[in-house]
C-alpha cells in the first residue's frame, strides 16, 4: 500500500521529535520526492541546508535505519558513474513509535529480558558492533557482562530478531534491460509477475543471503565466518563501497533489528488474540500451535527470491503436528486430540459473521492469515462507522460489504430497513468522506439519477489508514501540548507538592497515560492495516 | 339506479358531475397506485383548475384519499377510498402513514433476540422464529414469512445474529445439512464478539471533522473540544 498524505505528515513528526528540524527536512524531501542525490536533497529541502549538512543528516538516518543508499547502474557503454541516491523507508520511520511493542511484546517474552536489554541497545542506536554493545553495557547502572551480551546477541540472531546490516549501497540493475532479458523464449504471460516497487527492489539487493545475514557463529573480531561476499548478494549488484558499513571500524560486523521477523511475530501474536476473541482459548491454543509448526516453513517461503508476493498463508500442516506441537506448552497439555480436531473444525467453518480461519484439504491445515487479520481490519472499520455516521448507517455498511457490488438507495433502506427519506442523506455523508463509492445512474425520462452505492474495500482501507495516521499524529501532538503548558509544574519534585499543585499533577499524568495508551493501540491498528 | 342528472359547474351534495366522474374511473383504474393531477390532466385533458376543484369535491365526499409518495415527496397520489395503497407509495409492510415504524421493528427484533436466547438449541431455523410470530396472540405481532427473514437478516446486519449454513453435526443435528440457520453471536452463544476498534474510541475516530484538522489549522488536537472534553478529568 503507497504512503498517504498523514502518513508522510506522521513520519515527519516521528523524525522531528526524535532527530530534529532538519533531519525532518531531509526526510520529508524524500518522502514527498522519492529518491534523490544529496546534492538535490540539498537544492530541493525547503530551507537552506548545506551539501554536508544534507550528508550527515542522511549518514544519521541511515545509522538509525530510516533511509537506505543505492545506485542504478548505468546503461552498457555509458562511462557516466552511477549517482548515489537515497530513499526513506516509510515503514521503518514508522517502526520508530512501536519499538517499545518489539521490545517487550515479542523479545522480552520469548527471549528474556536480558536479549530485550540488548535489542534496545541496537533500537535506540540504529546499528552497533558486539564490541560497542558491550562498551554501551560497561557505562550502564545494571551491567551484563561481555559473556550475557555475546549470548544475547546469539540468541537474537538465531531467532532472526537481529541481523547483519544490508548492503550499504546496494547497485540495481538497469530498469529497461532487466524485463527484456526475462522475457527471452517465454511467453509473457507465464513469466508475468507482480511489478515490484523500487523500494523492494533495492531492499531485496541490499539484503544479504541468510548465511550471511543470520550467521550460526561470531566472534568478536573475526569476520571470516561472515565475510561480506558479493557473491552472495542475490540480484543486483554491489558496488564496493569506500567504507564498508556492514563491518565497524575492527572489521566487526555490525548488527540492527530484523523489523520484518519483528512485525512477523507481533503479525501472528495477533492472529492469536483475533482467534481468542471470535472463537475461544482453545483454537487460540491450537492457532498457535499451527503457527509455530508453520514459523521456519513461512520463513523459507518468505527468503525464497522467487517468492516476492507476500505471505497470505501458511504451509500445510498434519494434524499430527500440530498436536505435537501444542503439548510443548502447558495449556495445550490440557487438550485430548478430540478436542483440538473440534477446535480445527471450528476453525474452517464459515459464516456470515466470520470467514474460515484455517483451511482444510486432504486432512491438512493451511493457516489463512489474510482471513483472520481482514476480520479485525472489518471491526476497525464498522465501528468507526458506527461512531461517525450511526446505527442506521453502520447497517449499511455492513449490507453494501456483504453485496459488494453497486446497490440503488432505496435497495439499501429496505436491506437496511431504515427510513427511505433518511437514506440518502446517510449515504452521501458516508460518501463525503470517502467510506463509501457512488455513481449516478441517468435513466430517460426521470428527471433524478439514480444513485448507486458501493464499498470499496481498497479505497475505506486506504481512506482508514491515512485517518489513522491523522489521529496518531494529534494524540502525539496533544500530548507535547499538555506537557508544555505543565512545563513549570513538571519541574517541580512530585514529594512537595500539595493541594490544587497536586491534583494538577495527578490530573496531567493520568492525560498522558491516557493519550500514551490511545497511540499505543490505535498503532496496533495501523499495523493490521499497513504491516500485517 | 340513479337518474343521469345534468353536468353541474358544482357537484351538489348527493351526485357527481361529468369531470369528477372521468377523473373518478381514472383513479379507480389505477388502484393501489393511484393517480397524480399530472396523470389526470394528460390522460382526461381536463383544464388544471377543474382537476383541482374536481378531486376537491371528490376528497370532500369521501370517495377518493390523498397519499404521499414515499420516493417523490412532492407528488400526491389519489386513490379510490376502497384501495390500499401499494407498496411503491407507503414503503412497504414496514411504513405506517408514509413514515417507518421503527419501534415496531424494534420491538420485533427485541423479541427475536428473547426467543434465540431462551432456546436450548444454540441455532434454528427461519422456520422456528415464523412458527412463534405465526401464533402471536395479537395481530400486530403477527407475522408474514417474508416479515420473519426481513427481521432475522437485519439483525445479521446489525451483527446481533449471524447466518450459519447447517453441518448436520452437533448443534445443528435438528436441521438439514445445508439449511440457513440463525445463531446469536457473542459469548451467550459460545462465539467472541467484535472487538471495539482502537481507532473508533480516540476522538479523531468519531469526529466529523477531521478531513479540516491540521496541526496549526483553525481546528487543531491543540484547540479540539472533542479532546478537551475526552481529556476532562
Amino acid at each position: 500500500m503507497t504512503t498517504t498524505e498523514f502518513g508522510i505528515v506522521y513520519a515527519v513528526h516521528i523524525i522531528t521529535s526524535h532527530f530534529g528540524s532538519v533531519a525532518s527536512k531531509v526526510c520529508e524531501c524524500l518522502l514527498r520526492r522519492g529518491p534523490l542525490s544529496s546534492r538535490e536533497i540539498s537544492r530541493l529541502a525547503e530551507s537552506d541546508i548545506n551539501h554536508s549538512k544534507v550528508k550527515d543528516i542522511l549518514y544519521l538516518l541511515i545509522q538509525h535505519n530510516c533511509v537506505q543508499a543505492f545506485s542504478i547502474e548505468p546503461p552498457d557503454g555509458s562511462e557516466s558513474k552511477a549517482i548515489v541516491q537515497y530513499i526513506a523507508l516509510f515503514s521503518n520511520i514508522l517502526h520508530r513509535a512501536r519499538y517499545n511493542k518489539f521490545s517487550s511484546k515479542v523479545v522480552n517474552e520469548e527471549l528474556g529480558s536480558q536479549c530485550s536489554g540488548v535489542l534496545d541497545g541496537l533500537l535506540s542506536n540504529g546499528r552497533l558492533t558486539l564490541e560497542q554493545l558491550i562498551d554501551r553495557d560497561r557505562d550502564s547502572k545494571k551491567q551484563m557482562g561481555s559473556e550475557a551480551i555475546r549470548d544475547s546477541l546469539q540468541k537474537l540472531v538465531a531467532a532472526r530478531f537481529v541481523e547483519r546490516v544490508p548492503s550499504p549501497e546496494p547497485v540495481l540493475g538497469n530498469k529497461d534491460e532487466g524485463p527484456a532479458q526475462k522475457k527471452r523464449g517465454a511467453k509473457p504471460s507465464k513469466i508475468f509477475k507482480e511489478p515490484e516497487s523500487l523500494e523492494e527492489r533495492i531492499l531485496e539487493a541490499a539484503t544479504p543471503v541468510d548465511a550471511i545475514r543470520f550467521p550460526f557463529i561470531f566472534e568478536q573480531g573475526s569476520s571470516s565466518t561472515v565475510a561480506d561476499d558479493d557473491s552472495n548478494i542475490s540480484e543486483g549488484k554491489r558496488k564496493q563501497p569506500e567504507v564498508d558499513y556492514t563491518s565497524g571500524p575492527s572489521n566487526e560486523v555490525i548488527w540492527r533489528p530484523n523489523f520484518e521477523e519483528l512485525i512477523r511475530r507481533l503479525r501472528h501474536k495477533a492472529c492469536v488474540e483475533i482467534v481468542k476473541e471470535r472463537r475461544d482459548e482453545g483454537c487460540a491454543n491450537v492457532m498457535k500451535a499451527m503457527l509455530e509448526v508453520g514459523r521456519s516453513q513461512e520463513k523459507k517461503a518468505k527468503t525464497d527470491k522467487s517468492v516476492r508476493t507476500p505471505i497470505f498463508f501458511s504451509v500445510p500442516m498434519s494434524m499430527g503436528s500440530i498436536y505435537e506441537e501444542l503439548i510443548k506448552t502447558d495449556a495445550g497439555r490440557e487438550m485430548t486430540q478430540e478436542r483440538v480436531e473440534a477446535c480445527l473444525e471450528q476453525l474452517s467453518a464459515t459464516s456470515s459473521y466470520l470467514p474460515a480461519f484455517v483451511i482444510e484439504s486432504d486432512g491438512s491445515y493451511i493457516v489463512d492469515f489474510k482471513s483472520i487479520i481482514s476480520v479485525a481490519q472489518k471491526d476497525e472499520m464498522e465501528s468507526v462507522v458506527m461512531r461517525r455516521y450511526g446505527k442506521e448507517a453502520f447497517r449499511m455498511f455492513r449490507y453494501l460489504s456483504q453485496e459488494d457490488r453497486f446497490v440503488e438507495t432505496d435497495k439499501i433502506a429496505d436491506a437496511a430497513l431504515t427510513e427511505k427519506k433518511d437514506t440518502p442523506q446517510i449515504l452521501l455523508k458516508m460518501w463525503k468522506d470517502g467510506y463509501l463509492h457512488m455513481q449516478k445512474l441517468a435513466v430517460t425520462g426521470v428527471y433524478i439519477p439514480f444513485l448507486l452505492w458501493k464499498v470499496n474495500k481498497l479505497i475505506v482501507s486506504r481512506q482508514m489508514l491515512d485517518e489513522m495516521y491523522h489521529a496518531s499524529l494529534n494524540l502525539s501532538l496533544r500530548l507535547t501540548h499538555e506537557t508544555d503548558s505543565e512545563k513549570e509544574l513538571l519541574l517541580l519534585p512530585m514529594e512537595k507538592l500539595e493541594g490544587a499543585l497536586k491534583e494538577r499533577r495527578n490530573k496531567y499524568r493520568a492525560k498522558s497515560v491516557l493519550l500514551t495508551s490511545a497511540r499505543f493501540k490505535l498503532d496496533d491498528a495501523i499495523m493490521l492495516f499497513h504491516d500485517f | 339506479m340513479s337518474k343521469r342528472k345534468r353536468p353541474e359547474p358544482k357537484s351538489s351534495s348527493g351526485g357527481i358531475n361529468e369531470d369528477e366522474k372521468n377523473i373518478l374511473g381514472l383513479i379507480r383504474s389505477k388502484q393501489g397506485m393511484g393517480a397524480t393531477t399530472y396523470e389526470m390532466r394528460t390522460a382526461t385533458k381536463i383544464q388544471p383548475t377543474l382537476i383541482t376543484r374536481a378531486v376537491a369535491s371528490l376528497k370532500k365526499s369521501s370517495l377518493i384519499k390523498e397519499v404521499p409518495n414515499m420516493n417523490n415527496k412532492g407528488i400526491k397520489h389519489f386513490l379510490a377510498v376502497e384501495f390500499q395503497p401499494c407498496k411503491e407509495l407507503t414503503g412497504g409492510d414496514w411504513y405506517i402513514d408514509g413514515a417507518l415504524d421503527v419501534s415496531k421493528i424494534e420491538g420485533l427484533k427485541e423479541i427475536c433476540v428473547r426467543i434465540l436466547e431462551r432456546l436450548k438449541s444454540k441455532v434454528v431455523t427461519l422456520d422456528v422464529i415464523y412458527s412463534y410470530f405465526e401464533k402471536a396472540s395479537s395481530d400486530a405481532d403477527k407475522l408474514s414469512r417474508e416479515q420473519t427473514r426481513e427481521i432475522l437478516k437485519n439483525l445479521v446486519l446489525d451483527n446481533v445474529v449471524m447466518e450459519v449454513k447447517s453441518n448436520g453435526l452437533t448443534d445443528f443435528s435438528a436441521t438439514r445439512i445445508g439449511e440457513i440457520c440463525y445463531k446469536l453471536t457473542g459469548k451467550k452463544s459460545g462465539g467472541g464478539e467484535a472487538r471495539d476498534g482502537a481507532f473508533a474510541l480516540v476522538p479523531c475516530g468519531a469526529c466529523p471533522h477531521i478531513g479540516l484538522c491540521t496541526p496549526d489549522g483553525v481546528i487543531s488536537p491543540t484547540t479540539c473540544v472533542y479532546f478537551q472534553k475526552w481529556l476532562d478529568f
